[in-house]
């Protein structure tokens, strides 16, 4: 074994042998896990969070909806659509007309669309995913095979292809307006939220072909509270058809992150965990050992080393171990539909399982290069936990937009990583908020080093 | 008694921690609450008045973050002891240990309700200061901030009760654990958790009754001012929420301390 093994092997011998430590690590993982309980236990009499669609069983991905009306009919061979969008009235810049070929009528089926946007031109989007941007006001949608292919133009003769999409079988092809709601940040009894209400839009479609004689409907226009039903969804004159309609086919700013609200509880575990790294340190410190420990290794740069192998190895591994532990205890709790998004086969479940793993273990590292900075107990717990939980102490009361850069700032932002998809109140990008605490913890360890190598112990 | 009184006062007051601890508990608070106050206006309300502000709340933001200095404070009182050694000697002087727990409680309430007076007399003029500047003005029906009103006396004077209790539990903590670090987790751990998975439970009923029973959320009820009926707990009866964790964390601590080794 060489020396930076034996080094790390008398890191963890230290850490294991402290029965009060393994112990406050093992409840830092069950902890976590009885928070997951209470949350899902505690979330399920409410309501489906999710909006849009509408339909018994099926649900769009997570983070999305599948709104809208959608005027169609059956197409089980080749085919194609062609339409001119007249006019469309709506609120919302990424408002919805076009023209669409979907797998089925369930909510979250596969589909392909090209659309125009008030603020966003022309668009083709597959599977709630932007593909391609055009330009002019007709719209074409083809099948040939399974390859389905969408065009646009700006006078119906020069037609511009903007992707492909490949779906075959029975499908429905036909016309589709949707809309986002529209939504208010509102200040009252001292706290900020975001209002959503629907929204409607509604588009006239001329040079339809072929006529859309005879076609069914989904998806429909709720009327406004108080006022008497709204338009018909779908008319056709002969000429024009007009579609009216409210709800997206598209990101859902208001779901449950369902994965996150299980996860919550590793902030129990974390506290837990700063307990430990930083008693870690500061204990040799106050007992003499510190003096022992560099006496054995004068390079107090590798002892530095292993610690953060050891500690944030050690912590890693709980995190892990927290995180897949709450999704399995959860589940049960949870209803069937919902399952899926506690699933470890899903990627963004698997990057927040990971995600929480690398929190801990960043965490751990960033509280021992603290306690070795400060060589005291209390101004390290005292720092280390009031940067993760300030934002969250703070935050009540302060205006959306300060709370969200004081996540952003501060070593919390590590949190954000648990998120499985974009909400409205995410501060930022899972792996962005990942890196801000990264930051934290290599510059703390820097100055650990620093400091470690210049002063007497 | 009065000797025990004395020798923890010396004690505290020949710490240099000390003094910083409660200059910073001033100073958190203040700059916390002068922030969040200024950062605050009418532009987001449907109307002024029905913003439904509770000025004096926004003005004392800063306690959420200034009672972590306090706590620090409190555990230091035992923890330092055990950590250091002089637990002993202390004990020795004084067997009877029920006497040096209370003697160290007394002086801790009387150095907490020292800054938390300057604390909240501070935050009442900045908050008559800057809340105009945000559109709180008497014509848009938020008048200034006076100690002479009845519910606004009692949010900043309940605030110092706030900050005693919170000193207390965290005493009463600390001598039944006896380690700074255990401690202050435990505490922390305590008072900020729970707001935080309230936030995440999304069934209204566990949320109120998460608020309601949580030490930290029940006892800043009583610096709400307004909107009193929408508060899970009245202000009086949530500061006897606190009181009752502070009251049995001191009773953990007395009995582990009289019954342990030292």
């Amino acid at each position: 074994m060489n020396g930076f093994g034996r080094l790390v092997r008398s890191e963890w011998t230290k850490l294991r042998s402290v029965p009060r430590w393994m112990i406050t690590l093992g409840a830092a993982i069950g902890l976590t896990a009885v928070v997951a309980l209470l949350t899902t236990a505690g979330s399920q009499s409410v309501g489906d969070g999710g909006g849009g669609g509408g339909g018994a069983g099926a649900k769009p991905p997570r983070g999305h909806q599948d709104g809208g009306t959608f005027a169609y009919r059956e197409l089980t061979g080749d085919g194609s659509l062609v339409t001119r969008i007249a006019s469309q009235k709506a609120d919302e810049s990424w408002a919805k007309a076009g023209l669409m070929i979907r797998a089925g009528s369930e909510p979250g089926a596969r589909y392909a669309a090209v659309m125009l946007t008030p603020g966003h031109g022309v668009r083709m989007q597959a599977d709630f995913d932007d593909k391609a941007s055009g330009d002019g006001t007709w719209l074409k949608l083809t099948r040939t095979g399974t390859t389905v292919t969408g065009y646009s133009s700006t006078d119906g003769a020069d037609w511009r292809r903007l992707g492909t999409y490949r779906l075959g079988g029975t499908a429905h092809l036909g016309l589709f307006v949707a809309t986002p709601a529209t939504t208010k940040v509102v200040r009252q009894f001292g706290g900020e939220s975001i209002d959503s209400l629907p929204s409607r839009t509604q588009a006239v479609f001329d040079r339809v072909e072929p006529r859309p004689e005879g076609w069914r409907v989904r998806g429909g226009v709720p009327a406004p509270p108080g006022e008497p039903p709204g338009d018909e969804a779908f008319t056709w004159d002969g000429a024009r058809a007009t579609l009216t309609g409210s709800g997206d086919v598209g990101p859902d700013l208001y779901d449950d992150d369902l994965t996150r609200m299980t996860l919550t509880g590793i902030l129990l575990g974390l506290i837990c965990v700063v307990g430990v790294t930083v008693l870690f340190v500061t204990s040799e410190y106050r007992r003499g050992m510190a003096g022992t420990t560099f006496t054995v290794t004068p390079h107090r740069g590798r002892v530095l080393a292993a610690r953060t192998l050891v500690l944030g190895g050690v912590t890693f591994l709980a995190g892990a171990m927290a995180a897949v532990l709450s999704l399995v205890l959860a589940r049960p709790f949870v209803r069937e539909s919902q399952r899926g998004d506690l699933a470890l086969t899903d990627p963004v479940v698997l990057r927040a399982v990971l995600g929480t793993a690398l929190l801990a273990g960043l965490v751990a590292v960033f509280s021992m290069a603290v306690a070795t900075l400060f060589r005291n107990t209390a101004a390290a717990v005292t720092v280390v936990l009031v940067a993760l939980l300030v934002p969250r102490i703070v935050a009540t009361g302060l205006p959306l937009e300060a709370s969200r850069w004081l996540t952003r700032l501060t070593p919390a932002a590590g949190f954000e990583v648990q998120q499985t998809f974009q909400r409205y109140d995410s501060a930022m990008g899972p792996w962005a908020g990942l890196a801000v605490l990264t930051l934290y913890a290599v510059v703390g360890l820097a100055l650990a080093a620093r400091f470690l190598t210049r002063r007497d112990a | 008694m009065r000797h025990a009184l004395h020798a923890e006062w010396t004690k505290l007051r020949t710490l240099r921690s000390t003094g910083l601890l409660l200059a910073g508990v001033v100073v958190l608070t203040v700059v916390v609450s002068a922030t969040a106050t200024g950062s605050v206006d009418i532009t987001r309300c449907p109307t002024p008045a029905e913003c439904h502000e509770d000025t004096s709340k926004l003005a004392l933001t800063g306690i959420r973050l200034g009672q972590v200095l306090v706590v620090i404070l409190a555990v230091l009182t035992v923890a330092a002891e055990y950590g250091t050694g002089t637990i002993l000697p202390t004990l020795t002087a004084i067997p009877r240990r029920t006497a040096v727990l209370a003697a160290k409680a007394v002086v801790v309430t009387a150095l907490v309700v020292a800054a938390g007076l300057v604390t909240v007399l501070l935050c009442l003029a900045v908050g008559r200061f800057l809340l105009p500047g945000g559109g709180f003005t008497a014509a848009h029906g938020y008048p200034p901030l006076s100690p002479l009103d009845g519910t606004t006396a009692r949010a900043f004077l309940g605030t110092v009760l706030y900050l005693v209790l919170i000193g207390l539990l965290a005493l009463g903590v600390a001598t039944a654990v006896r380690e700074t670090a255990a401690a202050l987790t435990a505490v922390f751990a305590l008072l900020f958790v729970s707001p935080v998975v309230a936030v995440f439970v999304t069934d209204p009923h566990w949320q109120e009754r998460i608020e309601k029973w949580a030490p930290m959320t029940a006892g800043l009820s009583i610096q709400a001012t307004a909107g009193l009926d929408r508060q899970p707990i009245g202000p009086w009866a949530g500061l006897g929420v606190l009181a009752l964790y502070a009251g049995a964390a001191l009773l953990l601590g007395a009995l582990v301390l009289t019954r342990r080794d030292f």
